[in-house]
Protein backbone atom coordinates (compact mmCIF):
# COMPACT_ATOMS: atom_id res chain seq x y z
CA UNK A 1 0.00 0.00 0.00
CA UNK A 2 2.49 2.37 0.29
CA UNK A 3 1.94 3.85 -2.98
CA UNK A 4 -1.40 5.27 -2.31
CA UNK A 5 -0.05 6.01 1.99
CA UNK A 6 0.61 10.03 2.84
CA UNK A 7 1.84 11.10 6.10
CA UNK A 8 -0.63 12.31 8.19
CA UNK A 9 -1.33 15.52 9.67
CA UNK A 10 -1.13 14.73 13.54
CA UNK A 11 2.34 12.68 13.48
CA UNK A 12 4.28 12.51 16.70
CA UNK A 13 8.14 12.15 16.56
CA UNK A 14 8.58 9.15 17.97
CA UNK A 15 7.77 6.14 16.27
CA UNK A 16 6.14 3.90 19.03
CA UNK A 17 2.71 5.46 18.75
CA UNK A 18 1.45 3.96 15.31
CA UNK A 19 -1.20 7.25 13.79
CA UNK A 20 -3.97 5.50 14.07
CA UNK A 21 -3.21 5.19 17.70
CA UNK A 22 -2.61 8.83 17.70
CA UNK A 23 -5.78 9.62 15.87
CA UNK A 24 -8.12 7.63 18.28
CA UNK A 25 -6.84 9.51 21.21
CA UNK A 26 -8.03 12.62 19.39
CA UNK A 27 -11.50 11.13 19.02
CA UNK A 28 -11.85 10.63 22.71
CA UNK A 29 -9.97 14.05 23.47
CA UNK A 30 -13.34 15.08 21.33
CA UNK A 31 -15.43 12.75 22.58
CA UNK A 32 -14.59 13.63 26.19
CA UNK A 33 -14.87 17.30 25.69
CA UNK A 34 -18.10 17.24 24.16
CA UNK A 35 -19.46 14.84 27.48
CA UNK A 36 -17.87 17.08 29.65
CA UNK A 37 -19.41 20.23 28.41
CA UNK A 38 -22.98 18.59 27.89
CA UNK A 39 -22.71 17.90 32.00
CA UNK A 40 -20.96 20.96 32.95
CA UNK A 41 -24.16 22.54 33.85
CA UNK A 42 -27.09 19.71 33.76
CA UNK A 43 -30.52 22.15 33.06
CA UNK A 44 -33.60 20.60 33.41
CA UNK A 45 -34.62 23.20 30.54
CA UNK A 46 -31.77 22.00 27.98
CA UNK A 47 -29.52 24.32 26.06
CA UNK A 48 -26.76 23.94 23.51
CA UNK A 49 -24.50 21.43 23.99
CA UNK A 50 -26.63 19.29 26.49
CA UNK A 51 -29.06 19.68 23.94
CA UNK A 52 -27.57 18.31 21.33
CA UNK A 53 -26.48 14.94 23.42
CA UNK A 54 -29.63 14.14 24.38
CA UNK A 55 -31.08 14.27 21.43
CA UNK A 56 -28.06 11.82 20.09
CA UNK A 57 -28.76 9.55 23.64
CA UNK A 58 -32.91 10.16 22.85
CA UNK A 59 -32.02 8.36 19.22
CA UNK A 60 -30.08 5.18 21.26
CA UNK A 61 -32.27 4.89 23.93
CA UNK A 62 -35.73 4.03 20.77
CA UNK A 63 -33.33 2.47 19.06
CA UNK A 64 -32.69 0.19 22.08
CA UNK A 65 -36.52 0.11 22.99
CA UNK A 66 -37.27 -0.93 19.39
CA UNK A 67 -34.88 -3.93 18.96
CA UNK A 68 -34.13 -5.00 22.73
CA UNK A 69 -36.99 -4.45 24.44
CA UNK A 70 -36.96 -2.38 28.00
CA UNK A 71 -34.58 -5.35 29.08
CA UNK A 72 -32.06 -3.33 26.66
CA UNK A 73 -31.77 0.02 28.74
CA UNK A 74 -28.93 -1.44 31.23
CA UNK A 75 -26.38 -2.06 27.86
CA UNK A 76 -27.11 2.09 27.14
CA UNK A 77 -23.90 2.89 28.11
CA UNK A 78 -21.78 -0.07 25.97
CA UNK A 79 -23.73 0.61 22.62
CA UNK A 80 -24.02 4.72 22.69
CA UNK A 81 -20.02 4.62 23.61
CA UNK A 82 -19.21 2.09 20.36
CA UNK A 83 -21.54 4.19 18.48
CA UNK A 84 -20.60 7.46 19.26
CA UNK A 85 -16.84 6.25 18.85
CA UNK A 86 -17.03 4.64 15.65
CA UNK A 87 -18.80 7.47 14.25
CA UNK A 88 -16.24 10.14 15.14
CA UNK A 89 -13.68 7.95 13.94
CA UNK A 90 -15.42 7.44 10.33
CA UNK A 91 -15.91 11.10 10.05
CA UNK A 92 -12.53 12.14 11.22
CA UNK A 93 -11.20 9.36 8.31
CA UNK A 94 -12.80 11.49 5.87
CA UNK A 95 -10.55 14.25 6.37
CA UNK A 96 -7.91 14.31 3.72
CA UNK A 97 -4.50 13.78 5.28
CA UNK A 98 -5.97 11.98 8.59
CA UNK A 99 -5.60 8.27 9.44
CA UNK A 100 -8.72 7.11 10.00
CA UNK A 101 -8.65 5.07 13.61
CA UNK A 102 -11.68 2.64 12.02
CA UNK A 103 -9.42 2.36 8.68
CA UNK A 104 -7.09 -0.17 10.32
CA UNK A 105 -7.32 -3.54 11.37
CA UNK A 106 -6.61 -3.08 14.80
CA UNK A 107 -8.92 -0.38 16.00
CA UNK A 108 -12.19 -2.36 14.29
CA UNK A 109 -11.43 -6.04 15.36
CA UNK A 110 -10.93 -4.18 18.80
CA UNK A 111 -14.32 -2.88 18.71
CA UNK A 112 -15.47 -6.45 17.73
CA UNK A 113 -13.94 -8.66 20.19
CA UNK A 114 -15.23 -5.97 23.04
CA UNK A 115 -18.58 -6.99 21.55
CA UNK A 116 -17.78 -10.82 20.86
CA UNK A 117 -16.62 -11.37 24.68
CA UNK A 118 -19.41 -8.97 26.33
CA UNK A 119 -22.47 -10.38 24.58
CA UNK A 120 -21.56 -13.94 26.00
CA UNK A 121 -20.84 -13.32 29.55
CA UNK A 122 -24.71 -11.34 29.28
CA UNK A 123 -25.69 -14.60 27.91
CA UNK A 124 -23.88 -16.36 30.83
CA UNK A 125 -24.69 -14.30 33.86
CA UNK A 126 -28.50 -14.39 33.00
CA UNK A 127 -28.75 -18.01 32.63
CA UNK A 128 -25.70 -19.45 33.69
CA UNK A 129 -22.80 -21.22 32.11
CA UNK A 130 -24.17 -25.01 31.74
CA UNK A 131 -27.28 -23.71 30.42
CA UNK A 132 -25.85 -21.13 28.17
CA UNK A 133 -24.13 -23.71 26.36
CA UNK A 134 -26.67 -26.23 26.39
CA UNK A 135 -28.09 -23.53 23.62
CA UNK A 136 -25.54 -24.33 21.58
CA UNK A 137 -26.33 -28.37 21.54
CA UNK A 138 -29.68 -27.40 19.17
CA UNK A 139 -33.08 -28.89 20.14
CA UNK A 140 -32.57 -32.38 20.05
CA UNK A 141 -29.86 -34.00 21.25
CA UNK A 142 -29.21 -36.79 19.15
CA UNK A 143 -28.39 -33.58 16.31
CA UNK A 144 -25.63 -32.13 18.94
CA UNK A 145 -22.70 -33.72 16.99
CA UNK A 146 -23.93 -31.62 14.31
CA UNK A 147 -25.60 -28.49 15.53
CA UNK A 148 -21.94 -27.74 17.97
CA UNK A 149 -19.53 -27.28 14.90
CA UNK A 150 -22.43 -25.35 13.54
CA UNK A 151 -23.21 -22.86 16.20
CA UNK A 152 -19.40 -22.56 17.73
CA UNK A 153 -18.51 -21.25 13.69
CA UNK A 154 -20.93 -18.67 13.61
CA UNK A 155 -20.68 -17.18 16.19
CA UNK A 156 -16.71 -17.22 15.69
CA UNK A 157 -17.70 -15.67 12.31
CA UNK A 158 -19.96 -12.71 13.99
CA UNK A 159 -16.62 -10.78 15.71
CA UNK A 160 -14.62 -11.46 11.59
CA UNK A 161 -17.90 -10.06 9.79
CA UNK A 162 -17.90 -7.16 12.58
CA UNK A 163 -14.31 -6.52 12.00
CA UNK A 164 -14.06 -6.94 8.52
CA UNK A 165 -16.91 -5.09 7.37
CA UNK A 166 -16.12 -1.78 9.03
CA UNK A 167 -12.76 -2.16 7.89
CA UNK A 168 -13.06 -3.01 4.38
CA UNK A 169 -15.72 -0.26 3.97
CA UNK A 170 -13.56 2.45 5.82
CA UNK A 171 -10.56 1.41 3.54
CA UNK A 172 -12.63 1.09 0.44
CA UNK A 173 -13.71 4.65 0.71
CA UNK A 174 -10.36 5.52 1.39
CA UNK A 175 -8.90 3.84 -1.49
CA UNK A 176 -11.20 5.51 -3.74
CA UNK A 177 -10.46 9.12 -2.79
CA UNK A 178 -6.58 8.75 -2.72
CA UNK A 179 -6.77 7.44 -6.35
CA UNK A 180 -9.55 10.34 -7.33
CA UNK A 181 -7.28 12.81 -5.76
CA UNK A 182 -4.13 11.28 -7.56
CA UNK A 183 -5.59 11.97 -10.67
CA UNK A 184 -6.36 15.52 -10.23
CA UNK A 185 -2.92 15.95 -8.83
CA UNK A 186 0.33 17.65 -10.48
CA UNK A 187 1.18 14.06 -12.28
CA UNK A 188 -2.41 13.79 -13.59
CA UNK A 189 -4.99 16.29 -14.84
CA UNK A 190 -4.19 19.26 -13.18
CA UNK A 191 -0.41 18.52 -14.42
CA UNK A 192 -1.75 18.22 -17.74
CA UNK A 193 -3.75 21.72 -17.83
CA UNK A 194 -0.31 23.41 -17.30
CA UNK A 195 1.60 21.28 -19.58
CA UNK A 196 1.37 24.42 -21.91
CA UNK A 197 -0.14 22.54 -24.84
CA UNK A 198 -3.34 23.30 -26.06
CA UNK A 199 -5.04 20.24 -26.02
CA UNK A 200 -3.42 19.31 -22.75
CA UNK A 201 -5.38 22.81 -21.64
CA UNK A 202 -8.87 21.56 -22.81
CA UNK A 203 -8.95 17.87 -22.02
CA UNK A 204 -7.00 18.39 -18.41
CA UNK A 205 -9.00 21.42 -17.83
CA UNK A 206 -12.18 19.82 -18.33
CA UNK A 207 -11.52 16.52 -16.76
CA UNK A 208 -10.03 17.99 -13.36
CA UNK A 209 -13.73 20.48 -13.65
CA UNK A 210 -15.57 17.41 -13.52
CA UNK A 211 -13.72 15.28 -11.17
CA UNK A 212 -13.98 18.17 -8.62
CA UNK A 213 -17.52 18.55 -8.93
CA UNK A 214 -17.66 14.45 -8.94
CA UNK A 215 -16.18 14.72 -5.78
CA UNK A 216 -17.89 17.35 -3.63
CA UNK A 217 -21.24 16.67 -4.93
CA UNK A 218 -21.08 12.80 -4.98
CA UNK A 219 -18.27 11.43 -3.22
CA UNK A 220 -17.81 13.28 0.15
CA UNK A 221 -21.84 13.01 0.26
CA UNK A 222 -21.70 9.19 -0.46
CA UNK A 223 -18.84 8.97 2.23
CA UNK A 224 -20.72 10.92 4.96
CA UNK A 225 -23.68 8.71 4.28
CA UNK A 226 -21.65 5.43 4.80
CA UNK A 227 -20.22 6.77 7.62
CA UNK A 228 -23.31 7.03 9.29
CA UNK A 229 -24.66 3.65 7.90
CA UNK A 230 -21.77 1.61 9.02
CA UNK A 231 -21.83 3.24 12.85
CA UNK A 232 -25.67 2.41 12.48
CA UNK A 233 -25.06 -1.12 11.54
CA UNK A 234 -22.33 -1.93 13.70
CA UNK A 235 -24.35 -0.71 16.47
CA UNK A 236 -27.77 -2.41 15.34
CA UNK A 237 -25.70 -5.92 14.88
CA UNK A 238 -24.43 -5.23 18.67
CA UNK A 239 -27.95 -4.91 19.74
CA UNK A 240 -29.19 -7.78 18.11
CA UNK A 241 -26.48 -10.01 19.22
CA UNK A 242 -26.74 -9.12 23.13
CA UNK A 243 -30.60 -9.36 22.31
CA UNK A 244 -30.51 -12.55 20.86
CA UNK A 245 -28.35 -13.99 24.84
CA UNK A 246 -31.02 -12.29 26.38
CA UNK A 247 -33.89 -13.54 24.69
CA UNK A 248 -32.58 -17.38 24.75
CA UNK A 249 -32.32 -16.74 28.58
CA UNK A 250 -36.26 -15.85 28.70
CA UNK A 251 -36.90 -18.61 26.23
CA UNK A 252 -35.00 -20.58 28.86
CA UNK A 253 -37.02 -19.42 31.62
CA UNK A 254 -40.32 -19.93 29.25
CA UNK A 255 -39.52 -23.73 28.85
CA UNK A 256 -37.82 -24.87 31.62
CA UNK A 257 -41.35 -25.66 33.68
CA UNK A 258 -42.37 -28.93 32.12
CA UNK A 259 -46.00 -28.50 32.31
CA UNK A 260 -46.19 -24.93 31.47
CA UNK A 261 -48.86 -25.92 28.97
CA UNK A 262 -48.23 -23.20 25.97
CA UNK A 263 -47.40 -26.26 22.92
CA UNK B 1 -20.12 -16.64 -29.02
CA UNK B 2 -19.28 -19.05 -26.06
CA UNK B 3 -16.52 -20.41 -27.48
CA UNK B 4 -14.83 -16.90 -27.98
CA UNK B 5 -15.66 -15.58 -24.43
CA UNK B 6 -13.67 -19.02 -23.16
CA UNK B 7 -11.18 -17.89 -25.16
CA UNK B 8 -10.90 -14.23 -24.34
CA UNK B 9 -10.94 -15.27 -20.76
CA UNK B 10 -8.08 -18.53 -21.24
CA UNK B 11 -5.92 -15.22 -23.34
CA UNK B 12 -6.60 -13.17 -20.39
CA UNK B 13 -5.73 -15.64 -17.74
CA UNK B 14 -2.92 -17.23 -19.23
CA UNK B 15 -0.99 -14.15 -20.81
CA UNK B 16 0.87 -13.63 -17.52
CA UNK B 17 2.14 -17.17 -18.07
CA UNK B 18 3.18 -16.50 -21.47
CA UNK B 19 4.60 -13.12 -20.91
CA UNK B 20 7.06 -14.84 -18.20
CA UNK B 21 7.84 -17.50 -20.29
CA UNK B 22 8.77 -15.29 -22.40
CA UNK B 23 10.71 -13.10 -19.98
CA UNK B 24 12.08 -16.04 -18.09
CA UNK B 25 13.51 -16.73 -21.60
CA UNK B 26 15.37 -13.71 -21.74
CA UNK B 27 16.32 -13.37 -17.96
CA UNK B 28 16.35 -16.24 -16.09
CA UNK B 29 16.23 -14.12 -12.55
CA UNK B 30 13.14 -16.16 -11.91
CA UNK B 31 10.47 -15.67 -8.98
CA UNK B 32 7.74 -13.29 -8.77
CA UNK B 33 5.67 -15.14 -11.36
CA UNK B 34 2.69 -15.48 -8.65
CA UNK B 35 2.44 -11.38 -8.81
CA UNK B 36 0.77 -11.16 -12.36
CA UNK B 37 -1.96 -13.79 -11.67
CA UNK B 38 -2.34 -12.44 -8.34
CA UNK B 39 -3.34 -8.88 -9.68
CA UNK B 40 -5.71 -10.64 -12.33
CA UNK B 41 -7.36 -12.61 -9.42
CA UNK B 42 -8.20 -9.52 -7.36
CA UNK B 43 -9.14 -7.65 -10.55
CA UNK B 44 -11.64 -10.69 -11.86
CA UNK B 45 -12.94 -11.59 -8.06
CA UNK B 46 -13.98 -8.37 -7.15
CA UNK B 47 -15.77 -7.98 -10.37
CA UNK B 48 -17.50 -11.16 -9.57
CA UNK B 49 -18.62 -10.30 -5.97
CA UNK B 50 -19.38 -6.92 -7.30
CA UNK B 51 -22.04 -8.15 -9.72
CA UNK B 52 -23.88 -10.79 -7.59
CA UNK B 53 -23.72 -8.54 -4.61
CA UNK B 54 -25.28 -6.15 -6.74
CA UNK B 55 -28.03 -8.39 -7.96
CA UNK B 56 -28.43 -9.97 -4.23
CA UNK B 57 -28.60 -6.25 -3.08
CA UNK B 58 -31.42 -5.42 -6.07
CA UNK B 59 -33.80 -8.32 -5.10
CA UNK B 60 -33.58 -7.31 -1.24
CA UNK B 61 -34.65 -3.53 -1.95
CA UNK B 62 -36.84 -3.98 -4.95
CA UNK B 63 -38.88 -6.30 -2.36
CA UNK B 64 -38.49 -4.18 0.80
CA UNK B 65 -39.88 -1.07 -1.50
CA UNK B 66 -42.41 -3.05 -2.72
CA UNK B 67 -43.91 -4.03 0.73
CA UNK B 68 -43.19 -0.06 2.14
CA UNK B 69 -45.54 0.91 -0.76
CA UNK B 70 -48.12 -1.62 0.25
CA UNK B 71 -47.98 -0.70 3.79
CA UNK B 72 -46.96 2.65 4.00
CA UNK B 73 -47.51 2.24 8.03
CA UNK B 74 -44.70 -0.32 8.49
CA UNK B 75 -41.67 1.80 6.47
CA UNK B 76 -39.60 2.04 9.29
CA UNK B 77 -39.31 -1.08 10.70
CA UNK B 78 -39.17 -2.49 6.94
CA UNK B 79 -36.17 -0.07 6.35
CA UNK B 80 -33.86 -1.17 9.04
CA UNK B 81 -34.53 -4.85 8.25
CA UNK B 82 -33.28 -3.73 4.77
CA UNK B 83 -30.50 -1.57 5.79
CA UNK B 84 -29.62 -4.58 8.33
CA UNK B 85 -29.95 -7.30 5.25
CA UNK B 86 -28.31 -4.79 2.92
CA UNK B 87 -25.57 -5.00 5.42
CA UNK B 88 -24.74 -8.29 6.02
CA UNK B 89 -25.38 -9.09 2.04
CA UNK B 90 -22.39 -6.34 1.57
CA UNK B 91 -19.98 -7.99 3.82
CA UNK B 92 -19.90 -10.79 1.49
CA UNK B 93 -18.23 -8.42 -1.06
CA UNK B 94 -16.53 -6.85 1.60
CA UNK B 95 -14.80 -9.98 1.92
CA UNK B 96 -13.57 -10.19 -1.07
CA UNK B 97 -12.44 -6.57 -1.05
CA UNK B 98 -10.48 -7.32 1.66
CA UNK B 99 -9.01 -10.54 0.15
CA UNK B 100 -8.06 -8.27 -3.24
CA UNK B 101 -6.18 -5.97 -0.98
CA UNK B 102 -4.16 -8.44 0.18
CA UNK B 103 -3.33 -10.26 -2.86
CA UNK B 104 -2.36 -6.76 -4.19
CA UNK B 105 -0.52 -4.69 -1.04
CA UNK B 106 0.52 -7.48 0.92
CA UNK B 107 1.21 -10.45 -1.34
CA UNK B 108 1.50 -13.19 1.24
CA UNK B 109 2.78 -15.54 -1.59
CA UNK B 110 5.20 -14.72 -3.75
Amino acid sequence: MGVIEHPPIIHLPWSWTPDHVTHTWFVMIILAALAFAASRKVALVPRGVQNLMEVVLEQFVTLIDDVMGPEGRRYLPLIATLGLFIFASNLIGIVPGTAGPTANLNTTAACALIVFFTYHAIGIRKQGLGRYLKHFMGPVPALAPLMVPIELISHLARPLSLTLRLFGNMVGGHILLAIIFFLMGFNGLIGWALSGSAAGAVVGGLGGVIMIVFTVGFLYPLKLLVALLQAFIFVMLTMLYIGGAIEEAEHAEHHSPPASGHH
Amino acid sequence: MRRTLMLVMLSIVGAPALAHAAEGAASAAGGGWIGPFAVIAAGLGMAIAAGLCGLGQGRAVASAVDAMARQPGAAARIQTAMIIGLALIESLAIYVLVVAMILLFVQPIK
